[in-house]
């Protein structure tokens, strides 16, 4: 069975990467914020229709 | 404008690529599917046809449906999100179309190969060498593409779907090559470095990976970006879906080993895998109510939505099949499920369920994105709902039905202590109906993807196809310093998951090549059974028929210590017999019944006219003709080759072997052979013919042991 | 996606015209931004009404940069714009002392900055903000942080100033909270992080080891040879090392610590443990013997740390360690010297704020600016930052979040003015007298007592109970070591290793994280907020408890309004709805309070009726005219003036004149909170209750009668007296719990053993404290004392349950019968069954609760009471703030 020999360490190899990405991902504060992210999720599709000239606007107008 | 405005372009056009290859491969992969199913109860279905026998078009059916649909489906979902998720157009144009042209090529590759008899026989990785390469190259492209991307975003947050994706890649690429290590012997032949038990534990290692990381992690992802957009609300707890990462991606790599319980495999390793599945229950379920959490308060929209729908079914699927799984790794229950049919029905509520319905909720929810209008008929989706949803009802329940009942007709014994049913052809006539409505099933999920073709086509053709979406961002000022707790701080660190990715690597490698070398130093492959010979020169070229025509799709090699096999079959299977298999051919399934004691069972003309029409001498057994095989001389030339690649790979052939004096054994025992068929009252058996060589390969299978002392198979693995 | 039609595309006089019909438009017309009621002067824009000029501001600017999904993203996305934000209001931020203070850094090309901004409410809030780079060149990258209602800013100074994006920002309506405090910088912690990253090590070993080592216990067969074993072996080490150093940090301080100080809390077992199985399994390792312990170590761990994430629950929205410094303004209107002639018209100028405003009449400054003698500016709603003397008035000053007077007390000029009051009502001139940091309430709060260093709140019953376990644990050890050294010299080390090992009180150091973490939450459900799960070990412990009265038994803001009509005039003392309606209509135009809380108390389903000729005199009253009606409302005095003379009336007093006719008066008072007589008979049993007011004694009677005769009730009392007060109890060996809201109650607030703040809006300024309490619970604190003793019982039998398995354990351990695989079973089961046990029986006290919480929603709002017939019987109104 010497190829379990291979396996264990590959996956152990391999599992330590995700480690080291994990200790990554939480020092750089990415679960900071667990919330705003999948609320931003949703916001993605909005665009911005082209913008116009503020000044077009007709001044607004008090009334009585 | 403003000058701090960044304006830039998303590319669709490599979604709607992918995407409608995503649906082509699928219907290919289904029918292939209906096809093969309606050859279990109707066998001339190959029409005589060498190419279309349910051995060669098994392995095409599986990897149309896993690489061609499934890995299409994931790439159009990847390409998608991926590119708003990091709000940043992907890395490099070329590398996507690289990956998407190189990727249809390969699945080309495989279509034409495998009819053609070329495959190394490794489930889920039949391909050969060349193909390997290519999809190496193709992956390493598709990579580099996703890292970089991930590297040039503009939000600084990596959304859990991005980790899933990132995942993937990474463990995809190690498995694969891992797995493919093999020695070509010629162009389209390879034998693969590891022999027999290890061949079987890398093999399952790679194969329930695959099912992990090809099947699992990326569509996780797909489904945490797709789901709240459907249900256009947050995924119910971000944090689990954090969590239910991490804990998934910690533990996932160790899956496999409990492929292969009550096999030849060692103990330790079967109860890791049955440990591995266990504990992998919590992450999975945490994911499935993760997602359906999220459509609560939604379920109205369900009702409405199509794509909702698949996605509630696919998530439901998901939960019963990562359930079912572990039940399944029970040693107990494994003893009665394994090398049935539910197994078979196991994998496609995976398949079918999680896989196929969350792909068509993608689409659904894809195309009147990308052609800018609206779904054609929301009507016609919730039809192609029920249909699948019908179909895949009457695949699955008929599955589960007939492997319980073939697995108990197995083990079933009389009074006297006798088998019940010696007679493996019995227990198939007993689920024949059962696979006719199976491919009823089947076919029902065919038309309803038809549906969805159609209904998209309508839509693509009602809008206007946008190539390329413009978003815009605020340009990222990196700052000249950093201050003490500055976000930004942080950013040349995220360069880490390329250095992660490029360190990983490098480390595998260098750890695989020193866990290697002793691989081949150690005297390992050394015979450990005495008795237990390497094949003849016939035997290897019958051997390498018997992988050509694909056998092992329904005839499993490997007999369990149960009394219920010793019975049927004989002496159960020890590791050490296998020291010379490259690569081995335990199986996973028993269409028919299990080889590895045939050897001697029959005589020679028994196997010749079986082989000619199984029916001439098992009325009623499902087993397609190989009447080509009378008829085809058999290739000698590359011989010399293929030993030597065997030697390669540990088998002992003496030096020089392979120059004459193999070709000479060879016809010796083929003349030998075709004595034996004129016994049998074959008459014009020819030395020269495919069928001889099987013959003797046939006849060799499991003999070696039985001129063995017993007690010599403990020793010999426990010397390994 | 539907938006509104472009403007530009109408012309001006289809405009016009739409503009005309606009002014027919029913009563009810909404406002297109913030949905609030348009009414009185009305602003159109096209098809769309705005309720203010600075809602209908806030359309024009998204409009105009094509954002005007924020409309559709959320159905309240709009936030109403109290006032038009002027650019110079937030000038001072760009004082480089302040701006440098504020910023998390800043450099040549990128400045960062983090505001809190408690106007963030809903997903559109996100996506507008972080389209702020759309707004306005220069602004870079915004990361909204929604639970925490923070936004991170980057922007180049080259291209604009801070005070320009604040002022974008407010002008929005995310105007960012500036306090004083906001120059102090804010504390960072690493600390969840740095257990986050502990936890996931802890747990990948833990994951990775317990799949070899079980799959081990389950037999090893074709592995049995020793190069396996090793191998195993050592990743399991190498998996285990950095648990034990990095992940079990914590404890090895811990442990070190606490025997320093020669006292044996829980961490000395639990790290002798963990030394314990960790020396063991490598011995074993190393030696071939084994596969060694470090599954159950890191299992161990693993579920220690999990405990220690459970009770370390923070609160986005809350803080508990507040001074008077986030209670100030981080600048003031400063007026500059001018000649007084000058001086008059910039102040006839202030009310509405005209384009005068811009001129350098009036700056704002920082706090830290100010000196002795400068003229400051106070608007309505605004903080007198120092004492100062009134210049021009008159002042209507709120002190009731300072003194405790639950009363606005009106100033006239030359008034001595103390720091923290509030203006309402219109705008003041004040001369600073004393320096903000000499003033009253900041020198208050300098005073030690007031300073007094928040305490580290200690798993008190844990210690007491692991002092003994420990003990006995080591005793047993020695012990059972004794035995076998007699018996069986072999097995000495090993029995005494594995009780150490078996012994390890990971049961007992989760029982009270748990129990306790999960009553933490049971309570924040309640809107009970804790500022550590161990401050429940102090409340069970309470035998005292003490109420400070405005704000606290008192609702600050609320009360009751009553109309006391005047039985000399012609129409009755009641009034009609007719009438009603034109003083509804009228009290809808002022911003004084007592005019808005008798607007809310009033108020049915009443559209305003349009006023006109409004005119509001600050300090004596308004007029104006409702459909014809001139109507009258204010003081006594004014109304005299007027020839206008009514009824003599206690207390804040509307008094009303329709027509030149006085028709009465609404009385205004404080509002004892509904239920406070069923909170002093629950308290009353078992625990002394005192109440402390820096009010005068007028309601003393009220309170005598609800507390009954064996409650201390103490009125004009200063902070320091209500200080002293608690030390006095506690002196008498009492365990004091303070119940107080105000600035005045601080340092009452410390000095207790808890300090309960009383919110009446959570996430609103609190001072220091251990608890965070919402207002309509204060009623309730009998039922939270309660909780609070059985969630420490739950403590207990979870001690006497993990006890029990420790029992076993030790058992099995001292006759040296110890296996990997009983201690990999024994030491999950244990803890789970102990987590899940704390969990379960807090949560289910906790139901209880819940029962109690639902029958104390507070009154619904403005509930109506007409009066009964008798015409002197008055019309008594609730009104809860």
């Amino acid at each position: 069975m010497i190829v379990i020999f291979l396996l264990i360490p590959l996956s152990i190899v391999i599992a330590i990467c995700f480690l080291a990405a994990f200790i990554w991902a939480v020092r750089s504060g990415q679960y900071e914020d667990t919330c705003t992210p999948a609320m931003r999720l949703l916001l993605e599709e909005k665009k911005s229709t082209p913008p116009e000239p503020a000044n077009e606007f007709p001044t607004k107008s008090e009334m009585k | 404008m403003n000058s701090n405005i960044e304006t830039f372009k998303y590319d669709n056009r490599i979604v709607r690529a992918f995407a409608i290859a995503t649906i082509i491969w699928g219907i290919v992969g289904f029918s292939a599917g209906l096809l093969i199913a309606c050859q279990l109860f109707w066998p001339d279905l190959n029409l005589n046809l060498q190419f279309t026998t349910f051995g060669r078009l098994r392995p095409l059916h599986t990897n149309a449906v896993i690489f061609a649909f499934v890995g299409n489906g994931m790439f159009t979902g990847i390409y998608y999100s991926l590119q708003r998720l990091c709000k940043a157009r992907m890395f490099s144009d070329f590398l996507s179309w690289a990956n998407f042209w190189g990727w249809q090529a390969i699945i080309v590759g495989a279509a034409i190969t495998l009819p053609l008899g070329l495959t190394t026989s490794k489930e889920y990785a039949e391909l050969e060498w060349p193909i390997d390469i290519a999809i190496t190259l193709v992956w390493v492209f598709f990579t580099i593409n996703l890292i970089g991307t991930i590297l040039k975003r503009r939000e600084k947050h990596l959304y859990v779907a991005i980790w899933f994706y990132i995942a993937t890649a990474i463990t995809v690429a190690l498995l694969h090559i891992v797995n493919s290590l093999e020695v070509p012997a010629t162009a389209f032949k390879s034998y693969s470095i590891y022999a027999g038990v290890q061949d079987a534990l890398v093999q399952w290692w790679y194969g329930h990976n695959a099912v992990a990381f090809f099947l699992t992690t990326p569509y996780l992802g797909l489904m945490y970006y797709f789901l709240p957009k459907a249900a256009e609300r947050p995924v119910f707890s971000y944090r689990l879906s954090i969590i239910h990462f991490w804990a998934l991606i910690f533990i996932y790599i160790w899956a496999g080993p409990h492929h292969l319980l009550y096999t030849a495999l060692p103990d330790w390793a079967q109860s890791l895998g049955m440990v591995f599945s266990v504990m992998l229950i919590a992450p999975s379920w945490g994911g499935m109510l993760n997602g359906l959490l999220t459509l609560r308060g939604a379920w109205d929209r369900v009702r409405t939505e199509p794509m909702l729908k698949f996605m509630v079914v696919a998530l439901t699927a998901y939960g019963m099949a990562t359930l079912e799984g572990p039940v399944l790794a029970i040693k107990s229950v494994n003893s009665l499920s394994h090398y049935t049919d539910w197994t078979i029905a196991h994998v496609h509520t995976g398949a079918l369920g999680w896989n196929g319905f969350l792909t068509f909720s993608m689409l659904y929810w894809l195309f009147p994105r990308l052609w800018n209008t609206k779904l054609y008929s929301v009507k016609l989706a919730n039809w192609h709902f029920w249909i699948a949803l019908l179909g895949m009802m009457f695949y699955v329940v008929p599955m589960y039905a007939s492997g319980i009942t073939q697995g108990l007709m197995w083990k079933q014994f009389t009074k006297e202590g006798f088998l019940q049913y010696p007679n493996f052809l019995e227990t198939v006539l007993q689920i024949v109906p059962l696979y006719k409505l199976r491919a009823l099933g089947g076919s029902l999920y065919i038309i309803g993807a038809l549906l969805m073709v159609y209904n998209l086509w309508r839509t693509a053709r009602a809008g206007k196809f946008e190539p390329e979406t413009e978003a815009q961002a605020a340009v990222v000022a990196k700052p000249t310093h950093h201050a003490a707790d500055d976000p930004w701080k942080h950013r040349w660190l995220e360069a880490k998951p390329l250095t992660l990715t490029v360190l990983a690597f490098v480390a595998v490698l260098i750890g695989g090549l020193i866990e290697m070398v002793p691989m081949f130093l150690v005297k390992e492959n050394v015979p450990t059974i005495t008795s237990v010979k390497p094949y003849t020169p016939l035997e290897v070229l019958g051997r390498d028929i018997y992988i050509r025509e694909g056998c092992v799709g329904c005839h499993s090699q490997m007999v369990r210590p149960f009394r219920s096999e010793t019975e049927r079959y004989g002496e159960y299977s020890k590791a050490g017999e296998f020291v010379f298999e490259h690569p081995f051919l335990w199986g996973s399934k028993r269409t028919g019944p299990d080889l590895h004691r045939l050897g001697g069972k029959y005589p020679d003309a028994w196997h010749y006219n079986h082989m000619d029409d199984p029916r001439s001498t098992s009325p009623g057994s499902v087993m397609p003709r190989y009447p080509w095989l009378l008829t085809q001389t058999l290739e000698t030339n590359s011989l010399p080759a293929r030993l030597k690649a065997l030697r390669k790979v540990g088998v002992p052939y003496p030096d020089g072997y392979e120059h004459g004096a193999a070709q000479k054994d060879l016809v010796k025992q083929a003349n030998a052979i075709v004595i034996g068929l004129k016994v049998g009252a074959v008459e014009n058996a020819m030395a020269d013919k495919e069928i001889v060589a099987l013959i003797a390969y046939l006849q060799r299978l499991g003999k070696d042991i039985k001129a063995a002392p017993a007690e010599t198979t403990t020793t010999s693995e426990t010397a390994l | 996606m539907a938006l509104p039609k472009p403007v530009q595309s109408s012309n001006l006089n289809d405009s016009v015209t739409i503009l005309a019909t606009a002014g027919n438009v029913p009563e009810a017309a909404l406002c297109f931004h913030c949905g609030t009621l348009c009414c009185g002067t009305r602003f159109a824009l096209v098809d769309k009404f705005f309720c203010c000029q600075g809602c209908q501001t806030v359309y024009e600017i998204l409009s105009a940069n094509g954002l005007t999904d924020f409309y559709q993203l959320s159905a309240t996305a709009g936030v109403r714009i109290a006032a038009t934000v002027k650019s110079e209001q937030y000038q001072f931020l760009d004082a480089p002392t302040v701006r440098e203070k504020l910023v998390d850094f800043s450099d040549a090309k990128l400045t960062r900055v983090t505001f809190h901004i408690p106007s963030i409410h809903c997903i559109a809030c996100v996506w507008l903000l972080e389209n702020l780079f759309r707004l306005k060149s220069g602004i870079g990258q915004t990361q909204v942080n929604f639970p925490r209602k923070e936004i991170a800013l980057s922007f180049d100074l080259a291209q604009t100033k801070l005070s320009e994006v604040v002022t974008l920002l407010a002008s929005l309506g995310y105007e960012p909270e500036l306090k004083l405090s906001a120059l102090e910088g804010k504390p960072k912690s690493t600390g969840p992080r740095r257990l986050w990253m502990q936890l996931g090590l802890a747990g990948f070993a833990f994951g990775n080891i317990m799949l070899f080592s079980i799959s081990a216990y389950l037999g090893l067969d074709a592995f049995a040879g020793p190069g396996f074993r090793k191998m195993v072996g050592l990743i399991s080490f190498l998996l285990a090392t950095p648990v034990v150093i990095y992940s079990a940090a914590e404890y090895w301080k811990a442990a070190e610590r606490s025997l320093r100080q020669k006292l044996l809390n829980i961490d000395v077992p639990i790290a002798a443990g963990v030394a314990a199985i960790y020396l063991q399994s490598c011995y074993e390792v190393f030696s071939g013997r084994g596969e060694g312990y470090f599954d159950s170590l890191c299992g161990l761990i693993f579920f220690l740390l999990c405990g220690r994430l459970f009770q370390q629950k923070t609160y986005d929205r809350l803080a508990f360690d507040r001074d008077y410094k986030s209670f100030f303004p981080l600048a003031v209107t400063r007026k500059e010297r001018r000649s007084p002639a000058r001086l008059d018209d910039a102040m006839t100028n202030l009310k509405s704020i005209g384009p005068e405003a811009g001129t350098p009449v009036e700056a704002q400054v920082s706090l830290a600016q100010l000196a002795v003698g400068d003229r400051l500016i106070i608007r309505n709603g605004e903080l007198i930052p120092a004492d100062s003397k009134l210049i021009n008035g008159p002042a209507l000053i709120d002190y009731s979040f300072v003194t405790g007077e639950s009363e606005p007390v009106e100033k006239k000029a030359d008034d001595y003015l103390y720091a923290g009051g509030r203006q309402v009502g219109s705008a003041i001139e004040v001369e600073m007298v004393k320096a903000v940091s000499q003033s009253y309430l900041t020198s208050l709060w300098n005073q030690d007592a007031f300073r007094k260093e928040k305490r580290e709140w200690l798993n008190q019953i844990t210690d007491t109970y692991s002092q003994r376990f420990t003990k006995i644990v080591i005793t047993i050890a020695f012990g059972t070591a004794g035995f076998w050294a007699l018996l069986n010299p072999a097995l000495a080390v090993k029995s005494f290793t594995s009780v150490l090992i078996v012994a390890c009180p990971c049961a007992l150091a989760l029982a009270a994280p748990f129990a306790l973490g999960t009553a933490q939450r049971v309570l924040s459900r309640r809107n009970v907020y804790l500022k550590h799960p161990y401050v429940i070990e102090t409340l069970a412990a309470v035998d005292s408890v003490v109420f400070d009265k405005t704000g606290t038994l008192t609702a600050a803001g609320a009360g009751s309004v009553t109309w006391m009509g005047a039985p000399a005039s012609g129409q009755g003392v009641r009034l009609s709805e007719t009438e009603e309606r034109w003083l509804f209509s009228m009290t809808r135009h002022s911003t004084h309070p007592l005019p808005v809380r008798i607007g809310e108390a009033i108020q049915r389903d009443y559209f305003p009726e349009p006023v006109r000729s409004f005119l509001e005199t600050p300090g004596c009253g308004m007029e104006g005219s409702v459909a014809g009606h001139e109507i009258w409302m204010g003081s006594a005095a004014w109304l005299a003036t007027r020839n206008v003379f009514g009824l003599k009336l206690e207390g804040s007093v509307v008094h009303v004149a329709i027509d030149g006719r006085y028709r009465g008066g609404y009385v205004l008072a404080s509002a004892v909170r509904p239920e406070t007589e069923r909170l002093a008979s629950g308290l009353s049993t078992g625990c002394e209750v005192a109440l402390l007011s820096g009010d005068n004694e007028k309601e003393r009677g009220r309170f005598a009668a609800m507390f009954g005769p064996g409650t201390q009730l103490n009125f004009n009392q200063s902070p320091l007296d209500k200080l002293n007060f608690i030390k006095h109890r506690q002196d008498a060996g009492k365990t004091v719990m303070m119940v107080g809201d105000g600035l005045n109650d601080a340092g009452a607030l410390r000095q207790a053993d808890v300090g309960v703040a009383v919110v009446e809006k959570v996430g609103a300024f609190a001072p220091a404290s251990d608890v965070i309490l919402a207002a309509d619970m204060v009623t309730r604190t009998a039922e939270v004392l309660r909780y609070a003793k059985q969630s420490v019982c739950v403590v207990r039998v979870a001690f006497w349950i993990s006890a029990a398995y420790n029992l076993i354990g030790v058992a099995i351990a001292a006759s040296g019968k110890l296996s990997p695989v009983v201690c990999a079973i024994l030491m999950p089961v244990s803890s789970v069954t102990v987590v899940a046990f704390a969990c379960g029986a807090a949560t289910g006290l906790g139901r209880g609760l819940r029962g109690a919480e639902k029958t104390n929603l507070p009154p619904p709002n403005l509930q109506l009471q007409r009066a009964g017939l008798k015409p002197d019987v008055p019309i008594v109104m609730e009104a809860q703030s």
